[in-house]
């Protein structure tokens, strides 16, 4: 089969080729999933940078990407929830990365059916985005008439929480810059705020919940708009202590400036680790279904111009998913 | 089953033969919700009487979006029809859409029991008449009624329907968008 693979880290250009591979062999637990389409996300690119060599070793040459939807072809004896023939999306788990490829294994826990009213390229744009904006939004506890800062609303996990929070019934505050305004208002923020000309700091004052998705200097202003005993959310921020210790660094503390803030606002500091989960990704299906979600894609490229939409992905630009037609 | 019986005594005399065949050739069954009786691409010997809940049959389009063909409620049949008389494999998947009761029957044998009992040719061609009315009724609905239209004549047919599925489910079935459905609805509100 044909994969786009990583073979060295550095520049995009360089470092990705495609490689004809054998299919990957199946498991008990896994499914084998022709692959439809797959998304592409910053990590992705990061990773390919060699930023994240630390803290997610990889060999190489690897597959490249995380984000896939697509048809079930063969299943593991273990695997009961699934069929030949089911259409699934998934973000697959990181023993298993390599969704840019014509076929991939993934335990089917971390699988589920797609949603049924959406294409294969809307699908794959949503598993790490969908899965990260529910599961911090879902450990800052968010309930109805909360106020909520998401930073970033047209980012792949800011667009995909806005409707995640507003389907929960909270009110949103969302950053943005003015040529995103009008778009990311349809996603049914209450109030955009134009960082270009607005400080929201100044407008977003004693929320209930911050989902920090931009991290350096955002990740401590965070703590001047949470109100006292509010939670920071924070997919991109330093560690919190939980965290490090499940990454084996049991000696970390929190940056002192942090600790702080955070202290003095009596406020929560969770760093958030996504993590795939098939129950999770049924659960935003439904929400799919009845269009409280709607997937944002800026661009679909062929399987053949995977390395081009890499290149566009690190413009930094786009507004929503880039998202891989592979069959 | 009693209850199918029942109604086919309603139509034909039952001799007590015919009878036994028919409980030798069906199985009644009890699915929980989400449960899949026929999935597109696999191989289809069954056909469905609905004894209680609601199910409806799909496909799904190469882009991987589904198109609803047909709901179907208490005494109505539901299986790959496409299928089952041209030996393909399901272009369909028929999936219950609520906790359904069923009674399930060998097609291939149902189909076969005017050859046994040649009181059922009538009957199997009469249900066969009906199928193609519906069928052509839904055909020249789609080509010439609004989906405003479309939706009231849904609401009308099939009340009961409506409280069992899901919006995208309908908008599947009509034709349209879930928007657009939602925006028929907010007019009939309104109206």
């Amino acid at each position: 089969m044909r994969a786009l693979q990583i073979i060295s880290y550095g520049e995009i250009k360089d470092s990705l080729v495609f490689n004809e591979l054998s299919k990957p062999a199946v498991q008990s637990n896994d499914v084998l999933i022709e692959v439809k389409a797959a998304a592409i996300n910053p990590i992705d690119k990061s990773i390919i940078l060699g930023n994240l060599q630390g803290l997610l070793p990889i060999p190489l040459p690897s597959t490249s990407a995380y984000d896939v939807s697509g048809i079930v072809l063969e299943k593991g004896d273990g695997v009961s929830n699934f069929e030949i023939g089911d259409l699934v999306y998934s973000r697959v788990p990181q023993e298993q990365m390599g969704t840019l490829a014509e076929y991939v294994a993934v335990n089917s826990a971390a699988v589920s059916k797609k949603p049924g009213n959406i294409s294969f390229e809307e699908a794959a744009s949503v598993p790490l985005a969908g899965l990260t904006a529910f599961q911090s939004l879902e450990a800052a506890g968010i309930k109805k008439d909360d106020r909520v800062l998401i930073h970033a609303g047209s980012g792949g996990v800011g667009s995909l929480a806005i409707q995640y929070a507003k389907a929960q019934g909270a009110f949103v505050y969302t950053t943005t810059s003015t040529t995103n305004l009008g778009w990311v208002k349809a996603l049914g923020a209450d109030r955009v705020i134009d960082y270009k000309t607005e400080d929201y700091r100044g407008i977003a004052k004693d929320v209930d919940i911050v989902l920090d998705t931009l991290g350096q200097n955002h990740t401590l202003e965070s703590f001047e708009v949470v109100k006292q005993g509010g939670i920071v959310v924070s997919v991109v921020g330093p560690l919190d202590e939980a965290s490090a210790k499940m990454l084996g660094m049991s000696d970390y503390k929190l940056p002192e400036a942090l600790a702080k803030a955070s202290s003095n606002k009596k406020a929560v500091y969770k760093f958030i680790l996504m993590h795939p989960n098939g129950a999770h990704l049924n659960e935003i299906k439904s929400l799919i279904e009845d269009e409280k979600i709607k997937p944002i894609i800026d661009k679909v490229y062929p399987f053949s111009e995977s390395i081009e939409a890499f290149t566009h992905l690190a413009t930094g630009r786009a507004k929503g998913k880039i998202v891989v037609k592979v069959s | 089953m009693e209850d199918l019986i029942k109604k086919i005594k309603a139509r034909l005399i039952l001799c007590p033969e015919a009878e036994d065949f028919l409980y030798s050739i069906s199985k009644e069954k009890t699915l929980p919700k989400g449960e899949v009786l026929i999935r597109q691409g696999q191989v289809v010997k069954n056909t469905f009487f609905v004894t209680a809940g609601c199910l409806r049959s799909y496909c799904t389009d190469k882009n991987g979006k589904e198109h609803t063909l047909l709901f179907a409620i208490k005494d109505w049949w539901i299986s790959d029809y496409i299928a089952i008389h041209t030996d393909e494999l399901a272009t369909l998947t028929v999936e219950c859409l609520t906790d359904s009761k069923v009674i399930e029957f060998n097609a291939k044998e149902l189909d076969g029991i005017h050859s046994l009992f040649p009181e059922f040719e009538p009957y199997q061609r009469n249900n066969l008449e009906r199928h193609v009315v519906s069928l052509h009724r839904r055909i020249m609905n789609q080509l010439q009624l609004s989906a405003a239209e479309r939706y009231d004549l849904f609401l009308k047919q099939y009340p009961e329907i409506e409280q069992n599925t899901r919006n995208f489910h309908i908008a599947s079935y009509l034709g349209v968008t879930q928007q657009s459905l939602s925006r028929i609805r907010a007019e009939k509100v309104r109206k």
